[in-house]
């Protein structure tokens, strides 16, 4: 049976978006404290596909993938912060861009086209190098975006946070741009270029052989997943209302890489996982943080050792199960037939 | 006595069964040929009993001790060398430091000094050239080398693997010539892989053909006709002989 | 002319920091293949013990009231020994691992180690005033440098010559030149491999523990964030330098310190605070030139 369906084993996008549909009606029930935790993880979802997109078919380490977050968060603050609040704040911006003010979707679609702009400059450069080399390279992007960001006091109100970005982005708006990122991932993903960069991974001279140019794919990759990661930047914005450049830093890359990882970095399902497994277990940590009684005694963690634990469970993740959780298989949409299994080898496992 | 004693070695890689319950014997101041076609299990079967490998199953014991599952220095250290397939000289040391490598665990600094001054006299090229880079030699050179590097942890048993892989047959020659004199100056116990089974036949000793993971025949060469090693080379020693291949 | 020198002094005494992350970063993954994104903050944890651990603001002095030798002997003691605690933790069972998958768990390490930091120090940077009288300018021909900078180029170059020496003729030396360049081979001919990385963690903790004590004789403080920057420039050296070239690291880091210095004394007053992003600039300039760094090793070459 080779339907369109099977072919293109949309099952897993099917499964992957259903079950985030479950958790927000879920989260609609609860609390609102509920509900931002869910909206804050559908957009780490947003951010961890996009870096997936890039990681997971080329095998390669990315620490600079929250520049892109950034740039597509600033890009948004940019465009549909109120004119005179721009002025005040950041008076270096450009006449066309201070007097932006533009309905929330076009603004993150356009600071997403920025980040992976970036990305096609950059990537340009980065690819060329090899695997550990670009990883290291991709950490210098992070610094760069970092100081520039942090210096630019004109027109990105340098190291302090810029305040008052419309908040037009709740429950629903997340959960609709994590379905994108996931349809997008997965297009990818069965696309020849994604193909392409997995077989560049797996063999790279005989990919060369058959016509494959790994430069290419490589490119490809991280225009698309910066592209994906702006995404989430722009959502970021838009929910906190904040931009901080920060916030675009070490913490939060290694929070988003963590989430890839523990999930396996090798399938979509795996990075979907991840954030969705980790996300409840940082909840779970700051509650115990903030104090949690159980019966008579109150249970008080420290400030800080809930990046400790997290830290901790992720070298015993790479020790013991460097594939992750889903160790590079996808959710698939159970058929009464005998399944095929989708069979995308794990590169972190080698 | 059994310098080598391998039981029911069970190797794996991923999905593929590399040695199926293999069994091998080897007496001290043998000579034993391992020879098969590609992807029988040769250097699989070197790298296990040299502790790069672990196996899932069976047994090695060398020397009396069991090496099983052992680090490769230790097996080192208990008087096992093995001379690699494709060489493998450290390119960016000197001669003279390869040499060198191998005699850190010696005890016996004038016992080390005698044997360098051998392993020139077997190989009088390694004298000559001894500061030159490693990376400069030509391949037989290096494969001298390698063989010369491997004496120099005073083993009991020699390993080689593919000792002619993409050397001419001259020196092919100078090389097997050399290592007959090892073997009997130094009281070795040799353990060569030949994919060349008439050069096997050459060198005497005892001949193990090995296909698929398994042994097929096992022998005294000069006493196996080549139709028997035809047969278990290629894996028809199944079927019924037909006409007379001779 | 006295300017010049004045700025000779300042890329050498800059140069020979990065060198020193370099060369740590570099003598790991020489033996094992391994980016050590822990580095940096091995040599904070190793410094944070000058103080004692209180999130108060002014911290009283532990390990840094002790007598010079001492404190210095101590500090790099513990430099040393965390990061063989962890190697022997973590980095040893991850011998047979991707480099991303190592990478990431050196990047947690890390991360740990920072934390943890936060939970016992506060981010709050704290003073600490060790050697007041380095500060003391010197006369060398009519520039004025800093005691402190004649030190770190002077330890630097001893240092350097000092490894140079230990690599190429000691026994310790061979073993970690073969175990760089075939670590399988030199298992083989019994060069024992928990020796050998055991004495590379040892080097490159001691080396970011001393980095870490010129640091602070500079600038008289400690951040539990001090480490970042410096060692993503230490990185950066190592790469430009080429993987798995000793001398690369060493050079890219001087480079880097050249460029540095060189900027700051250029660079118009508005653009000065963007000096860290044109460094790497240059550096991926440099690397669009030659991908594989300055020297290629074996490190990188892909055999078909």
């Amino acid at each position: 049976m080779n339907t369109f369906f099977q072919r293109h084993r949309l099952g897993t996008p099917l499964v992957l978006g259903l079950a985030l549909l479950l958790i927000t009606i879920l989260s609609l029930t609860g609390s609102a404290g509920l509900q931002r935790t869910v909206t804050e993880m559908l957009i780490r979802m947003v951010m961890v596909v996009g870096l997936f997109i890039f990681v997971g078919h080329s095998g390669v380490m990315s620490f600079g993938h929250m520049a892109f977050v950034g740039i597509g968060a600033y890009g948004v603050a940019w465009t549909t912060m109120e004119p005179s609040m721009k002025l005040m704040m950041l008076p270096g911006l450009h006449k066309m861009l201070q007097q932006a003010d533009l309905p929330w979707v076009v603004a993150t679609v356009l600071g997403a086209l920025l980040a992976a702009f970036v990305a096609l400059l950059v990537g340009s450069v980065i690819m060329r190098l090899s695997g550990i080399a670009a990883s290291i390279a991709t950490f210098s992007l992070l610094a760069i975006f970092n100081v520039v960001y942090s210096n630019w006091d004109s027109v990105t109100g340098g190291a302090s946070s810029i305040v008052g970005i419309p908040t037009s982005v709740e429950s629903w708006q997340a959960l609709a741009f994590a379905v994108v990122a996931i349809v997008l991932a997965h297009l990818h993903s069965i696309s020849r270029y994604g193909l392409g960069l997995r077989s560049v991974r797996e063999e790279p001279v005989a990919a060369q052989s058959c016509g494959i140019n790994a430069w290419r794919q490589l490119l490809v990759a991280f225009v698309l997943s910066a592209f994906v990661c702006g995404l989430g930047g722009g959502l970021d914005a838009q929910f906190l209302g904040v931009v901080n450049p920060d916030a675009y830093y070490l913490s939060r890359t290694f929070t988003c890489l963590t989430m890839l990882v523990i999930g396996g970095s090798a399938s979509l399902s795996g990075a979907v996982t991840g954030v969705v497994v980790l996300s409840a277990l940082i909840e779970l940590l700051v509650r115990f943080e903030a104090g949690v009684s159980i019966g008579a005694i109150t249970i008080h963690l420290p400030t800080g050792s809930q990046e400790i634990v997290v830290g901790v469970v992720m070298v015993l993740m790479l020790i013991r199960r460097p594939a992750g959780l889903m160790r590079g298989r996808d959710w698939s949409w159970p058929t009464r037939s005998s399944p095929a299994k989708a069979n995308l080898k794990a590169p972190l496992s080698n | 006595m059994n310098l080598l004693e391998i039981h029911d070695l069970n190797v794996r890689y991923g999905g593929i069964t590399a040695l199926h319950k293999l069994s091998l014997t080897i007496k001290a101041g043998e000579t034993v040929m391992v020879t098969g076609p590609n992807g029988a299990g040769k250097s699989t079967l070197l790298k296990t009993i040299a502790g790069l490998v672990k196996p899932q199953h069976g047994s090695v014991v060398f020397d009396g001790q069991l090496i099983t599952g052992c680090a490769p220095e230790t097996i080192a250290a208990a008087g096992f060398s093995m001379v690699p397939e494709g060489r493998q000289v450290f390119n960016s040391l000197t001669v003279l430091e390869n040499l060198r490598v191998g005699t850190g665990m010696r005890r016996n600094k004038l016992a080390v000094a005698a044997d360098l001054d051998y392993v020139m006299d077997v190989f009088p090229v390694l004298g000559e050239r001894a500061l030159s880079q490693a990376g400069m030699l030509s391949g037989g050179q290096q494969q001298m080398l390698v063989i010369g590097r491997g004496l120099m942890t005073a083993p009991r048993l020699l390993v080689i693997d593919e000792p002619s892989l993409g050397l001419a047959p001259l020196v092919t020659d100078q090389v097997y010539e050399a290592l007959m004199r090892l073997r009997v100056e130094r009281d070795l116990t040799l353990l060569i892989v030949e994919q060349s089974a008439s050069r096997a036949v050459m060198t005497g000793g005892r001949m193990v053909m090995l296909r698929e993971g398994r042994i097929v025949l096992e022998g005294d060469p000069r006493e196996l006709t080549a139709h028997q090693m035809q047969q278990a080379y290629f894996g028809y020693e199944d079927e019924p002989a037909t006409e007379s291949t001779q | 002319m006295t300017a010049t020198l004045q700025y000779l002094f300042d890329a050498l005494s800059l140069g020979s920091l990065y060198a020193l992350g370099a060369l740590g970063i570099a003598l790991i993954f020489g033996v094992m293949r391994l980016v050590n994104f822990a580095h940096g903050d091995v040599m904070t944890f190793a410094i944070f013990i000058l103080i004692a651990p209180t999130t108060e603001a002014v911290a009283p002095l532990w390990v840094g009231a002790w007598s010079t030798p001492l404190l210095v002997l101590t500090v790099l003691v513990a430099g040393a020994a965390l990061s063989i605690v962890s190697e022997w933790l973590v980095f040893r069972h991850l011998r047979h691992a991707t480099p991303a998958t190592t990478m990431m768990a050196s990047f947690a390490l890390g991360f740990v180690l920072q934390n943890t930091l936060l939970v016992l120090h506060s981010s709050r940077p704290k003073a600490v005033n060790l050697w007041p009288t380095l500060s003391m300018p010197m006369n060398l021909w009519g520039a004025r440098v800093p005691g402190l900078q004649m030190l770190m180029i002077s330890i630097t170059m001893l240092l350097l010559i000092g490894l140079a020496w230990m690599l190429k003729r000691s026994r310790v030396g061979l073993e970690m030149r073969v175990a760089a360049e075939n670590f399988d081979m030199a298992r083989m001919l019994g060069v024992k491999a928990n020796r050998v990385i055991l004495v590379a963690f040892g080097l490159s903790g001691t080396l970011a523990a001393l980095i870490g004590l010129l640091m602070v004789s500079q600038t008289g403080l400690v951040d539990i964030r001090m480490g970042g920057p410096m060692m993503l420039v230490a990185f950066v050296a190592t790469v430009i330098g080429g993987l798995g070239s000793l001398g690369g690291a060493v050079l890219g880091g001087f480079l880097i310190g050249a460029v540095s210095t060189a900027l700051q004394a250029w660079l118009p007053l508005e653009a000065r605070a963007f000096r860290d992003a044109f460094v790497y600039l240059a550096v991926i300039f440099l690397l669009l030139w030659r991908p594989d760094g300055l020297f290629v090793t074996s490190a990188v070459r892909q055999r078909v």
